[in-house]
């Protein structure tokens, strides 16, 4: 009996380490293949996504499925949704791992998307829009913010969206200070407003990107958008000026007490109501926000008095100062393995539509042939922020969480909280980081 | 022996769960143990890389010792409010002629809250702008100097993430704690009063010898869960700031699917069972060593 059962132990572990040994690596398919043979068979798509069910691109998105699904009986768009980003990101990879994505879904240009890419798991975007006649119609940046660093393209951007510094003019007058000309200048701000008892920049810092965008801004004026690139790959390093810049400048904003106390465990909400309520006098964020920061739906206190300024800039930056944070948001992949004559003619339908309808949402549009409807009830700041996007340059700040390998990234994330609160020095911050990326980063960016 | 009939029922009745048990329980642990060996990021070829996983956790990887000594941490802060206030609560309840039952039942209540909600619910209690309610407690009894933002303070946040597990199942403990006093036989205590033992005496020498068994399957329990917290962490904190509260779990899970290193993330997921037994096995042994003596 003993024996039996020693012997049926012995052959289960060796089942499991079969199969094991055999589910590694997903199948691999045909990037290139975007012209699927077939007739158009009518059924339910499915659209993974990382947006609110409210936001623009998705009630858009939704109005021209309905659209199509009278014209092709049996078909309908099934939306699976999941806001927050670092749940999306967990939800995507679990499921590409298990090869289950579905016929399309949200990724930014990560290394992790790169991957899928290489192993011909997703459709190339440009050939796809070369060949449905759109491609020319993209503005640059939209087109560039999506693309791989060797230049290829595998998402379709379906926003586009400037960030700004909003701030409270009535504050900055109390503190007797006007915007700062230079990133440098920014300590000072904070020190003015803190002595005013206001607080300096409300930020988000449970969600890590927020406070990510300020470790990218001075590396990016120091030194231009190439050193992120070469960082990340571990050509560079924190040590270069560009990268003392910043943990310097990050470690003089937390002891000039720029961000409101215990930031870390604040949310994407808690950051915009102490904004809103007038409570912080500066809120970095994009131009999906333009609905509840430039109409009546700002509160009328703080309505006449908000503002914005662009990036600023530093002594002798290779940049221009309309070089800011542009991005076309998250962009939209198309699954190579469920790609078949229906998506395709989906896609041909949808996107020959999404672009103007997008447009008179109020927000802006990634193609550069339709103009953006400003709402009825948006204050003069509406078409300023507009004009502002679409005069932006050529060159971007992207933002650190779409470039560095995801582990660098989470240490990043985290570490940046401590440098900021002084629990860790600039120069233990450039050693851990440059430590994490030279471990990780050979595996992402073979 | 059971005649043969009878083996044959037993066989019928055991072996459906423990295939059960097999498949959804050592199935999963052994594929861990193996994908150990392996690096794999979810998308290319497993590649075998023998034991460097496990060396670069034990030699190479100071956050993973971080997370270490904050989950020994965490456990403390768990198994003292947990065992702790449930014996305490429970050998005050005895004393009570009047209201057990509300305050069992109020004590209880936490155990049943949704995590989501217990996180939410402490992410206030903690807040600093706006006061939260311990910030405003200190300020009232005019100790608002002490005020702070619990969960981004280094010094503080591994505790406050800690004591919110520790609170919620206290009130568990407590009713099992307190069905095994409950059975310390009255006859035992009266002869010990009558011979002049103090409360602290009749406790100590007769009612927690009486209630040991019951003591070491609840410092089990406790102490595994405890081991295993993740949630509540997670939902708080993150592991932040910094890795100021990061536990095995939080960096394990993070490991698998926020760096998709499912190679290194199963190590860290073996060497959490393996801890797991080792401390049942410590926790028996100290016990009943002292039983013993």
């Amino acid at each position: 009996m003993t024996k039996n059962w020693t012997l049926a132990v012995a052959t289960a572990a060796l089942a499991a380490l079969t199969l094991a040994g055999c589910s590694g690596g997903g199948p691999t398919g045909d990037s290139g293949n975007i012209d699927p043979t077939g007739d158009i068979k009518p059924r339910q798509i499915s659209w993974l996504l990382s947006r609110n069910s409210a936001d623009p691109v998705v009630t858009t998105m939704q109005g021209i499925a309905d659209e199509y699904a009278k014209a092709h009986p049996g078909f309908s768009l099934k939306l699976v949704t999941t806001p927050d980003r670092p749940s999306y990101i967990q939800k995507y990879e679990t499921l590409a791992a298990a090869n289950k994505l579905p016929e399309l879904f949200d990724t930014d240009a990560t290394p992790f998307a790169q991957n899928l890419a290489k192993q011909g798991r997703i459709i190339d975007e440009e050939k796809l829009l070369k060949d449905l006649g759109i491609y020319d119609s993209f503005r640059p940046n939209a087109l560039d913010y999506q693309r791989f660093d060797d230049g290829s393209l595998y998402m379709i951007p379906l926003e586009y969206q400037a960030e700004y510094f909003w701030y409270n003019k009535a504050l900055f007058e109390k503190a007797g200070i006007s915007v700062p000309e230079s990133l440098d200048d920014f300590p000072a701000m904070c020190t003015a407003l803190t002595k005013a008892g206001v607080t300096p920049i409300a930020i988000d810092g449970a969600d890590g990107w927020p406070l990510e965008r300020y470790v990218s801004y001075q590396p990016f004026r120091v030194a231009g958008p190439d050193y992120i690139k070469q960082l990340k790959t571990g050509k560079s390093s924190l040590t270069e000026p560009a990268g003392q810049a910043m943990t310097n400048w990050l470690s003089d904003l937390g002891s000039a007490g720029c961000f409101q106390k215990g930031f870390s465990s604040k949310g994407y909400s808690d950051a915009q109501n102490l904004f809103t309520s007038g409570g912080a006098a500066v809120y970095n964020i994009g131009t999906w926000e333009l609905s509840s920061l430039a109409t009546t739906k700002l509160d009328a206190s703080v309505r006449d008095d908000v503002d914005f300024f662009t990036l600023p800039m530093t002594d002798g930056s290779p940049t221009a100062a309309n070089d800011f944070v542009v991005t076309s948001g998250i962009g939209v992949a198309v699954n190579s393995s469920t790609f078949d004559p229906l998506v395709k003619d989906f896609l041909k339908f949808a996107l020959s539509k999404y672009y103007s309808t997008y447009a008179q949402s109020g927000a802006l549009s990634p193609t550069k042939d339709v103009t953006t409807t400003i709402p009825a009830d948006a204050t003069p700041l509406y078409q300023k922020a507009i004009d502002s996007a679409n005069s932006a340059g050529s060159d971007l700040v992207m933002p650190w969480d779409t470039q560095l390998d995801p582990t660098s990234n989470t240490t990043v994330q985290q570490d940046q909280v401590l440098l900021v609160q002084g629990d860790m020095s600039p120069d233990d911050f450039t050693k851990t980081v440059d430590d994490v990326i030279t471990q990780n980063a050979p595996k992402y960016f073979k | 022996m059971l005649p043969r009939r009878s083996r044959l029922s037993v066989l019928v009745f055991l072996v459906p769960p423990l295939a059960l048990y097999a498949v959804a329980v050592l199935f999963p642990i052994l594929q861990s143990l193996v994908l150990s060996f392996f690096s794999w990021d979810g998308i290319t070829d497993l590649q075998f890389v023998g034991l460097s996983n496990y060396a670069h956790m034990l030699t190479g990887d100071p956050v993973f010792w971080r997370a270490f000594l904050n989950t020994l941490g965490y456990l403390v802060v768990c198994l003292v409010l947990q065992l702790g206030g449930a014996l305490l609560v429970s050998a005050l309840l005895l004393t009570l002629r009047r209201g057990r039952e509300v305050i069992k039942t109020l004590y209880l209540l936490p155990a049943v809250i949704s995590t989501v909600a217990i996180a939410f619910l402490f992410q206030r209690i903690y807040s600093f702008d706006p006061q939260g309610l311990i910030n405003q407690l200190l300020s009232w009894v005019g100790l608002g100097e002490l005020a702070r933002p619990w969960l981004s303070d280094v010094n503080t946040v591994l505790v406050a993430v800690s004591a919110p597990e520790g609170w919620r199942f206290s009130g568990l403990y407590m009713l099992i704690i307190y069905a095994a006093l409950l059975a310390v036989p009255q006859e035992l205590e009266e002869a010990a009063r009558i011979d002049g033992a103090s409360r602290w005496v009749i406790f100590w020498r007769i009612r927690f010898p009486y209630i040991r068994p019951v003591w070491v399957t609840t410092t089990i329990m406790a102490a595994t869960y405890a081991l295993r917290g993740f949630d509540i962490p997670y939902l708080l904190t993150n592991g932040g700031p910094g890795q100021a509260s990061e536990l095995l779990t939080t960096y394990m899970y993070k490991t698998a699917f926020t760096s998709t290193n499912y190679g290194y993330a199963s190590t860290m997921s073996v060497f959490i069972v393996v801890e797991c037994l080792v401390a049942v096995g410590l926790i028996l042994l100290l016990l009943r060593r002292k039983a013993d003596a």
